[in-house]
């Protein structure tokens, strides 16, 4: 076993002694017993004793009369019962998450009409059953107070009717003028949508549908136009890469189309019996990223540089095939250059070479590269190509040129939030004020709706009908899963009334399909059948994987020469990334903020990330304290200028900064009012897209040229990184892809005990010496079912949808920032993030932290980093059952630990005693609380509510119950249909939504159940197994295939010792 | 006590009512004259579209022997059995009925000829419904039983009162005797030995001098208090017997118990879902389009149904305005149990009846079981499995077959008394 070091935090490597002592503690804050029964503290105050007496006689007799009275509960049955509808039973349907920036194709559940939980659909052939958070989150906005109750006009209120008229007139008024129409909405897909356009545009001559994305990509149909004569963006298969390089594209979390290829990648990256390769994976990026975080070779570089390096794996790949070199200038990541590329060359047409930049001279050469390696026809296609991502920057920067010379008479913008999402330079702001006639078709206020003259309120996508086209021959349903709640009418309805015509979407939507998709199937001859069974399986797929390669032909000597003229960095150089807020257009949504980032776990707020090495030398204070305040500073990128809090990013190289967009919302919701209670220095993140540059006709999202200074302000950011340590113990198991070859148990060896026995020193292994099983009681028999979750750590990208999906299944409280500062977040499942580092560290550092820091500067530059997802582990030998006074936390009979609420009495015992500290204790009533105005606090959100679980009240712990719901859901639908259950019947809400499949769940008493062969693996391990707690969860090692992982240290680690 | 009584008294009357509602249907039983037979035939054949002295769906009945062509009972049996044959034969009494009701069809009746005769023995002579005379009572009960109960309260608040003033005057005598006898200085009283006399003072005597059989007493009397105290707090919370009045009196007993509607006909969720599901205003409508009047209410209570649908039954048309029917819940549950009817009725073929009593008899319906957790695991103690015949269970059903050599697989040896099966 290697005695590399994993961390969470500096603090963490360091043994900080603070963190330590807290770490000692389940519960990090000492609890504040005074405060709880008044001011002067029980210990000073002297109640009599005769007040007490009469107060507890009082209680009992209060309590004693009000529960002697009957309660009143009405059944209110429908009038007339919706026939597909049975109380109680959940109806599925499969409709499409797409919304400009993220594309899913999902399946909504519903309970008595009201959708209450999103899965993805496993018929689609691009996100194939996975999620992203903000799918799953989706859901929530739909039940958000802040939305439009009726359309608007200016800030009141309007009818239908009058706004219907008004617009109306005017907008003839302006086409008869001869005044330009504009339509700005975010990539739209839907060919019914399209076409519901073009029928506007043909009632107004003059109008003019542009493209705008908050988050561009348009850099890469750029290049593609100039690469192939396309302008498109290509479907990439990572599935079929072998070796994949990528120069700063998160491909995995938010770059193009990130469930699609984190499916996809998923895919290369298990092993078993069968599949005993995987593929390999280059990160050349600036700030550590969810995709940087599972690369087998991580270099951080400067943006600058990346393009340097991206120079330099041209030259290398163009010397092995024979073209012509570019000019170049080294950059600290040559070594790793010249090893990828030689791992590209050998696996030409195997491999896949992807840029994360917007810039079209960088995408060309990345072109250039990826044509030499024959990826073009194998593992990128152009002609079944991908349809987001359309907007157009160039077109928009025309647009706001027109708007500004007065020329444009009408703009109607659906999805888009200009005013908040553009660069400043464009002056959006300024160009709308010289418009007319501007409506907004979207369903809840942001920045931009305010300066409308009308809303044309609209709806969620869960009460809307539509399709979508991701690629040519592909096609999606969209279709309502709930009457709309509002007053609201979806965009293509309204443009349909004000073109004049008089047919519902819903109609307009299945002739489009009638005509121009079911006429490319031969299969089915009846329109209704194939359309209803459209609807039922929500995708219709026509194309295979075949691919024919295409020519390069652009510039690459131009192409060249721009990069290397804009490959010079300042002293500070900026990117600005996406992490699960996504574009800021579900900003409203407490589950997406709760949720912690997937590398920082910092929640609610944006930051500056920087080099914890340079912040040292700066003056920042690195400490990640719950009480700790983080240095803010006073950042100037293109004129605008940001306060934000610095949070130090190991594996970031010094010199550079990131800063996550879609924060810094103004209008649109209670969560951006106020969100932050915790002292007067609200900052509450900032909005980075002012000060996003607008060269070479697209948006780019770094900055070379930037200034930064620390300034006096501090500001608490709440984390849960240095929550629930598990104190340097071995969580996660490592080792290398040769050494697995060689060995499938590389890696997972078990930690031995020396016992002493009949006078000598032998072996042992935790099982040997359990107190629970012995010969005469062989412990407990699992007849039934025997569940099990299995997690694949090579799988596991860390991008945390499950936690998001096990929130909306469980009816998960959100604390907000303050509580989850004090270590009380209530997710049911969270991901460990584990920081490696080369060192082993053993001893105490005595001359304070630089000269600490000076000692872990080598190792925690550019650190590997691990995920493990962690939930209840469903101990088999739990420690937590046998502490509970009360018995609240019992086992079943098929290896479920159980948490009965109504049964718990709050002594948080059980929480003291795991050892994986998953239990999570309910400090307050966080439903109908006004300190807790998040989700259940109105009427409206308290409709995502799952019915099947109970929402627990304050003083009363909980935890994961394995989904407990599911398991007696599909074992009595099983019974009634009086069939046996079959692998893959039941599913956890966490398995369930795993884009890369790492997490399964299933019977282990099933024989061939995909549980029952993972748990054979030889990989398989369970979290702390000296401590024999046998848990019903395990996990797989993680194997990565470079040279040094886990297994580089020979040395074994040193056995505890037990003396018997 | 006086709660205890009560219960007691409560129960009494329970039974005495239940055996005059025993009698009478006994006597329905035995003695079926041909004109009953064809009551009950008539309702379960004939009562959707037919009545006797009014037009429903088809013509009143009433008088049909002597308007149809002779020989009058061969004809109507022909007709009865297949309408449309004669129909199309130009029978010429057929056709102008089939034309006087909107041509709609009357559609083949499985019926004997012996049961058509009934029928017509009945429509011919109808028999004074007894049910009728009988439902005063038994819908009288639960008022019955109320003052019944009230007037017990008068009686021991009376008696309360009564002993409340015998002890204070009896005070007030010694007291002003006491006083009277310090103003002309004679000697206070001691207290006396029983000398035949039954007073206060006596009592008082006979305490102090035994005073251990007064420890005895109290000890009893602490003892009964104490569990009646205990039985009492148990109770807290339990709600058998809870009969709520609902906004519509809608009697299960005329439903389920006479017409013999199966339960799942509206509680149609039953063997589906973990609800049995209240039935839909669109249900009720299903006969209620067609029956109009109820036999004790007329058409007051049907007619709530009609206004929650917005139909209006004459013009037959609804108004589309809407407004749900808000019935008072009977069997609550806490919000932190998970209950499922399906397991139970279909998985488990546990009869209706077994939790909710004999809800054909109930016209109001009240609440049967206790349905408190030892209730439920009392149950799930002694419950076997039914396993056979249900391919879930083949291959468990073996191993606990091993493992439990041939004693019963009850439910909770199958872990039916692990927390997580209900509460999560």
């Amino acid at each position: 076993m290697s005695n590399k070091k994993y961390w969470r935090s500096l603090e963490d490597l360091n043994d900080s002694p603070e963190l330590i002592k807290k770490a000692q503690n389940e519960f990090a804050e000492p609890i504040p017993m005074d405060e709880f029964l008044g001011s002067e503290g029980v210990s000073t105050n002297s109640t009599p004793r005769r007040d007490f007496l009469k107060f507890l006689g009082f209680s009992v007799t209060a309590a004693t009369l009000a529960a002697c009275e009957t309660p009143v509960r009405k059944v209110v049955p429908y009038v007339i019962k919706p026939e597909e509808i049975t109380v109680g039973v959940s109806n599925w349907y499969a409709t499409t998450f797409a919304n400009g920036h993220d594309y899913c194709e999902v399946l909504v559940k519903t309970r008595e009409g009201r959708p209450i939980k999103i899965e993805g659909n496993k018929f689609s052939k691009v996100t194939g059953g996975g999620t992203n958070a903000r799918a799953q989150a989706s859901v929530l906005s739909l039940y958000d107070e802040a939305r439009f109750k009726k359309p608007m006009k200016g800030n009141s209120e309007t009818s239908w009717n009058t706004l219907d008229k008004e617009v109306v007139s005017q907008l003839s008024q302006i086409a008869s003028a001869g005044g330009q129409v504009r339509i700005l909405t975010s990539t739209i897909t839907s060919p019914s949508t399209k076409q519901v356009i073009a029928e506007f545009i043909a009632k107004y001559p003059t109008a003019k549908h542009v493209t705008y994305d908050a988050i561009s990509f348009h850099g890469v149909r750029l290049a593609n136009l100039s690469s192939f004569g396309k302008a498109v963006i290509p479907t990439y298969h990572f599935e079929k890469s072998e070796v994949i390089v990528s120069f700063g594209a998160d491909f995995l979390n938010a770059w193009l189309s990130p469930i699609e290829y984190a499916k996809q990648y998923g895919s290369t990256r298990k092993l078993n019996e069968e599949k005993k390769s995987m593929s390999r994976h280059y990160q050349f990026e600036t700030l550590m990223s969810v995709t940087g975080a599972n690369a087998d070779y991580r270099v951080g570089l400067k943006p600058s540089q990346l393009n340097n390096a991206l120079v330099n794996l041209y030259n290398e790949i163009a010397k092995k095939s024979g073209a012509s070199v570019l000019t170049s200038k080294s950059s600290p990541a040559d070594k790793e250059i010249a090893k990828a590329a030689n791992d590209l060359w050998n696996a030409k047409g195997k491999s896949l070479v992807v840029s994360g930049s917007n810039d079209k001279d960088v995408q060309t050469i990345c072109n250039a590269i990826n044509a030499m390696l024959g990826s073009y026809g194998n593992t990128i296609d152009l002609e079944n190509h991908s349809n987001f991502h359309q907007g157009n920057d160039e077109e928009v920067a025309t647009l706001i040129q027109e708007m500004k010379e007065g020329k444009v008479g009408a703009l109607l913008m659906n999805n888009v939030n200009p005013i908040y999402s553009m660069p400043s330079a464009w002056g959006f702001e300024a160009a709308i004020s010289k418009v007319s006639l501007t409506v907004s078709f979207d369903d809840r206020p942001n920045e931009t709706t305010e300066k409308c003259k009308y809303v044309a309120t609209g709806t969620h996508f869960l009460e809307s009908w539509g399709d979508a086209s991701p690629k040519p021959a592909h096609f999606a349903l969209i279709q309502p899963t709930i009457y709309p709640i509002f007053d609201a009418r979806q965009m293509e309805q309204s443009l349909l009334v004000w073109a004049g015509s008089s047919i519902t979407y819903q109609d307009y939507v299945k002739t489009t399909w009638q005509k121009s998709i079911f006429t490319l199937q031969t299969d089915e001859n009846n329109f209704e059948t194939w359309w209803m069974t459209s609807l039922h399986d929500g995708v219709r797929v026509f194309w295979g994987s075949t691919a024919s390669s295409t020519a390069f032909v652009g510039d690459i000597a131009s192409a060249g020469s721009n990069v290397n003229k804009t490959a010079t960095g300042g002293e500070f150089e900026v990117t600005f990334y996406e992490n699960a807020i996504g574009d800021g257009s579900m900003s409203n949504n407490p589950w997406l903020h709760e949720l912690p980032d997937a590398i920082t776990k910092v929640v609610w707020d944006n930051y500056i990330t920087m080099s914890p090495n340079q912040m040292i030398a700066l003056g920042y204070s690195i400490e990640r304290e719950q009480e700790a305040k983080s240095d803010a500073a006073e950042i100037v990128v293109n004129g605008i200028t940001m306060q934000l809090p610095v949070y130090p990013q190991p594996g970031q190289p010094e010199g550079t900064i990131g800063i996550a967009m879609g924060y810094g919302r103004k209008v649109g919701g209670k969560l951006f009012v106020n969100k932050d209670v915790l002292d007067n220095n609200v900052l509450g993140g900032a909005n980075v897209f002012p000060a996003l540059s607008f060269t070479n006709g697209t948006v780019h999202y770094m900055n070379s040229n930037v200034t930064i200074k620390k300034t006096s302000e501090q500001y608490i950011l709440a984390s849960t990184q240095t929550h629930h340590t598990m104190m340097g113990r071995n969580m996660v198991k490592e080792t290398t892809l040769l050494a697995w070859q060689k060995d499938k148990a590389a890696g997972n060896e078990r930690e031995m005990f020396k016992v002493k026995e009949h006078g000598k020193h032998v072996e042992k292994s935790a099982e040997e010496l359990d107190l629970w099983a012995s010969e005469k009681n062989p412990g407990f028999d699992r007849p039934g079912h025997f569940w099990n979750l299995s997690i694949d750590l090579n799988s596991c990208i860390g991008c945390g949808n499950c936690i998001v999906s096990c929130q909306a299944e469980n009816n998960v409280s959100v604390v907000g920032k303050d509580e989850v500062r004090r270590t009380r977040e209530m997710h049911w499942l969270r991901i460990d993030r584990y920081y490696s580092s080369d060192r082993a560290h053993s001893k105490k550092p005595e001359d304070g932290k630089i000269q600490m820091y000076h000692e872990l500067e080598v190792p925690s530059e550019n650190p590997e980093v691990v995920f493990q997802p962690v939930m209840c582990q469903h101990c088999n030998h739990a420690p937590c059952e046998t502490v509970c006074p009360v018995i609240a936390t019992t086992h079943s009979s098929e290896g479920l630990n159980q948490m009965t609420y109504n049964r718990c009495v709050g002594t948080k015992y059980c929480a003291n005693n795991c050892p994986y500290k998953v239990r999570r204790f309910n400090w307050f009533n966080y439903h109908n609380n006004a300190q807790f105005d998040y989700v259940t606090n109105n009427e409206l959100s308290k409709l995502v509510l799952n019915p099947d679980v109970t929402v627990r009240s304050r003083g009363v712990m909980e935890k994961c119950s394995m989904c407990v719901q599911r398991i007696q859901e599909g074992k009595l639908s099983a019974k009634r249909d009086g069939r046996r259950l079959k692998d893959g019947d039941v599913e956890t809400a966490c398995a369930q939504s795993c884009p890369t499949n790492a997490i399964t769940f299933g019977d282990a008493n099933l024989k061939d159940s995909m549980v029952s062969v993972a748990k054979k693996d030889e990989r398989m391990y369970t979290m702390l197994d000296e401590l024999d707690t046998q848990p019903s969860v395990f996990y797989l090692t993680k194997v990565r295939n470079n040279e040094t992982s886990g297994a580089h240290h020979e040395e074994k680690s040193k056995p505890a010792h037990l003396e018997a | 006590m006086s709660m205890y009584c009560r219960s007691s008294w409560r129960r009494l009357n329970y039974v005495i009512c239940n055996l005059i509602l025993a009698l009478f249907i006994f006597g329905n039983v035995s003695a079926q004259t041909p004109e009953e037979k064809g009551e009950k035939l008539f309702k379960q054949n004939c009562s959707s579209c037919h009545a006797l002295n009014k037009k429903v769906v088809g013509p009143a009945l009433s008088g049909v022997l002597d308007r149809v062509p002779q020989p009058a009972e061969a004809w109507l049996i022909k007709w009865i059995k297949n309408s449309t044959s004669m129909i199309k034969g130009g029978d010429s009494y057929a056709v102008k009925i089939f034309n006087e009701n909107n041509k709609s069809v009357m559609p083949n009746q499985a019926v004997s000829d012996d049961e058509i005769k009934s029928i017509l023995a009945y429509i011919k002579n109808p028999p004074v419904d007894k049910t009728i005379q009988v439902d005063p009572k038994t819908s009288n009960q639960g008022a019955g039983e109320d003052a019944g109960a009230s007037s017990n309260y008068y009686m021991y608040i009376l008696a309360i009162l009564f002993v409340v003033l015998i002890v204070v005057f009896s005070g007030m005598r010694k007291n002003l005797e006491k006083i009277a006898r310090e103003k002309s200085g004679l000697p206070q009283l001691e207290p006396k030995p029983f000398a035949g006399e039954y007073s206060l003072a006596a009592l008082w005597y006979w305490m102090r001098t035994h005073k251990k059989w007064v420890a005895v007493i109290t000890l009893v009397l602490v003892g009964y208090f104490s569990q009646w105290a205990w039985y009492t707090m148990k109770d807290i919370g339990v709600y058998t017997n809870y009969k709520p009045e609902q906004p519509i009196a809608f009697s299960h007993k005329i439903h389920a118990g006479q017409n013999g509607i199966n339960c799942q006909y509206c509680h149609s969720g039953v063997e589906k879902s973990k609800v049995a599901n209240v039935p839909s205003a669109n249900v009720c409508m299903n006969c209620h389009k067609y029956i109009q009047e109820g036999a004790i209410t007329g058409k007051k209570e049907i007619a709530k149904i009609y206004a929650a649908l917005g139909y209006d039954p004459d013009k037959q048309t609804y108004s589309g305005v809407t407004s749900p029917i808000k019935w008072v819940r009977v069997h609550n549950l806490p919000d932190h149990v998970y209950f499922n009817h399906s397991q139970h009725v279909k998985v488990g073929k546990i009869e209706c009846t077994e939790c909710h009593g004999e809800i054909a008899k109930m016209d109001t319906v009240r609440q049967h079981s206790p349905l408190t957790m030892g209730w439920c695991i009392e149950c799930h103690r002694k419950t076997e499995v039914k396993m056979e015949g249900n391919a879930y269970y083949d291959e468990l059903h073996a191993k606990l077959k091993a493992k439990y050599k041939g004693e019963p697989i009850t439910v909770s040896k199958m872990g039916g008394l692990e927390c997580g099966k209900c509460h999560y």
